[in-house]
């Protein structure tokens, strides 16, 4: 898996996207690497007479990185959401892993729970439960979703906790925490119930951009650890260089998607260097 | 005008032992009406419509009966219809209905207080319905609808003066069977007024302290 990290790292730019995710997959399951681990089929989704989403389809391999951007209302946030049902899309399906939703039909609640702990998601405005400590924030879902004794729970949270760097923070209340460690703990507590993916939406959008960064660093190396990753994301920085493939959304459909440095220094789309250029601009 | 030191001695185990079951009717009242309440406002919040609709039924009777009204129609209206109870069992369902009939305007209120990402969140980490309600939704509604329920205790425990007209012998019954004995009808309520202030008062200070502390844990 280092071996791969290293690669990734330093020689991004003369490797193909299929390399990167081939080297980046290929230690733990070499024959299953060229399976998608999310399929998304015709996925719609509309309010009233608003359509959001227009049928898109989109295959995310298990350990690429995905960022999407594009214009306010394009539709990002509501895919993300729709991937774990927060808000059931109308039409279309949504497979991940082993576990294949048809939209048209009404989801039982065991597939739902069971669609919901192999993803994980961070939210723009953290969503910490301010009532319990950090540590329970992260252990809660363990033991009611997981079955984990309390015990275990805590030992893992510990893990998690210290992998985002705030495990000293474990007994305190997430109020008396900066909005930047309030999303790594957010980060700890989706990462506790073993996710095969993590969906960030906007994760950096609430923060001022020094609180950004130290997000920005642990996504990085959760996205070295091979974790698959769709991050909803204005920091162009990160799409460019963190992430092994972006998919640039606008009114509800997928304008371009492709290796990450190529869509951003070289897109083909008109409406891609429209956007581009504005955020550049700013 | 006042109650003299040997009226009051005299009067007092009377007045004490009304007060007494003043308080039994407004405990009870509460610990039934509260969780009566939540159960309600669960039902309000519910997606089945049968449950919405007999939820809302118990709340708008509860609500929109006077107390008197609700007292007046279980104590003396069941009878005819085969029901009859003893003033106090009488009592404490009336008052306790219209306990969870406010009570759970008061809590759905204060779920709904709650910022959606909190519900969310808790779905997203996998957590079911009746988890994200215990540990994430309801903990924090609880406190934020804490002040209110406290505030909401004190007026049942001076509604349970309406109680007199049930013949229950609480406070105020006392009071005025004293008055009707002695023709003191001025110092014997009096005394129950001062009775009523004495938890009234120290409660309502109370509930302004909770008022200040609860919530304050996000901003800690």
């Amino acid at each position: 898996m280092d071996g791969a990290v290293l690669h990734l790292g330093s020689g991004k730019p003369t490797m193909t996207e299929d390399d990167a995710l081939a080297a980046k997959g290929a230690p733990s399951e070499k024959g299953q690497a060229r399976k998608p681990l999310i399929k998304l089929d015709k996925l719609s989704k509309h309010y009233g007479n608003h359509t959001v989403l227009d049928g898109i389809d989109l295959e995310v391999m298990p350990g690429e990185v995905l960022a999407i951007i594009g214009p306010s209302g394009s539709g990002k946030s509501t895919l993300l959401r729709c991937i774990n049902y927060l808000e059931p899309p109308d039409g279309g399906h949504v497979t991940i892993g082993d576990i294949s939703l048809n939209a048209a039909a009404a989801a039982g609640r065991s597939e739902l729970s069971t669609l919901r702990r192999s993803v994980g998601m961070v939210f723009q405005s953290f969503n910490l439960f301010p009532h319990m400590t950090v540590l329970r924030n992260v252990s809660l879902a363990q033991e009611r979703a997981l079955g984990r004794s309390r015990k275990n729970a805590d030992e893992r949270s510990m893990q998690l906790l210290s992998r985002v760097g705030l495990a000293d923070k474990a007994e305190q209340f997430p109020g008396r925490c900066s909005g930047g460690q309030q999303q790594r703990i957010a980060i700890a507590r989706a990462l506790a119930l073993d996710p095969d993916v993590m969906l960030f939406d906007e994760p950096t959008s609430a923060l001022d951009p020094e609180l950004g960064l130290e997000v920005l660093a642990v996504m990085r190396e959760l996205a070295e650890t091979g974790m698959t990753m769709i991050v909803v994301t204005h920091e162009m920085s990160f799409a460019e260089n963190v992430s092994d493939t972006v998919m640039i959304m606008a009114d509800g459909k997928i304008i371009e998607k492709g290796p990450s440095q190529d869509v951003m220094r070289n897109p083909q789309q008109e409406r891609t260097k429209r956007f581009l250029r504005a955020v550049h601009d700013r | 005008m006042l109650p003299s030191y040997e009226e009051l001695s005299a009067w007092l185990p009377d007045l004490l032992s009304g007060l007494s079951i003043s308080l039994q009717v407004t405990a009870l009242s509460l610990l039934i009406g509260i969780p009566f309440g939540l159960l309600l406002a669960l039902g309000v919040l519910a997606k089945s419509r049968l449950t919405k609709i007999l939820a809302l039924f118990l709340v708008e009777v509860g609500r929109g009966a006077p107390a008197l009204v609700l007292l007046q129609f279980i104590y003396f209206g069941l009878p005819t219809t085969g029901l009859t109870l003893g003033s106090f069992t009488a009592a404490v369902i009336a008052l306790a209905w219209n306990t969870g009939a406010y009570s759970s305007e008061i809590i759905r209120a204060s779920l709904q207080s709650i910022p959606h990402g909190q519900r969310e969140a808790a779905v997203a980490i996998g957590l079911n319905r009746l988890d994200a309600l215990r540990y994430v939704l309801l903990p924090q509604g609880l406190r934020v609808a804490l002040p209110a329920l406290l505030a909401f205790s004190i007026l049942i425990f001076q509604g349970t003066s309406l109680c007199f007209t049930i013949a229950l012998p609480e406070l105020v019954s006392r009071a005025y069977e004293i008055g009707s004995n002695t023709f003191r009808y001025f110092p014997a309520l009096l005394a129950a007024g001062v009775l009523y202030a004495s938890i009234s008062i120290p409660a309502a200070l109370l509930v302004s302290h909770v008022e200040k502390r609860a919530g304050s844990y996000a901003q800690r």
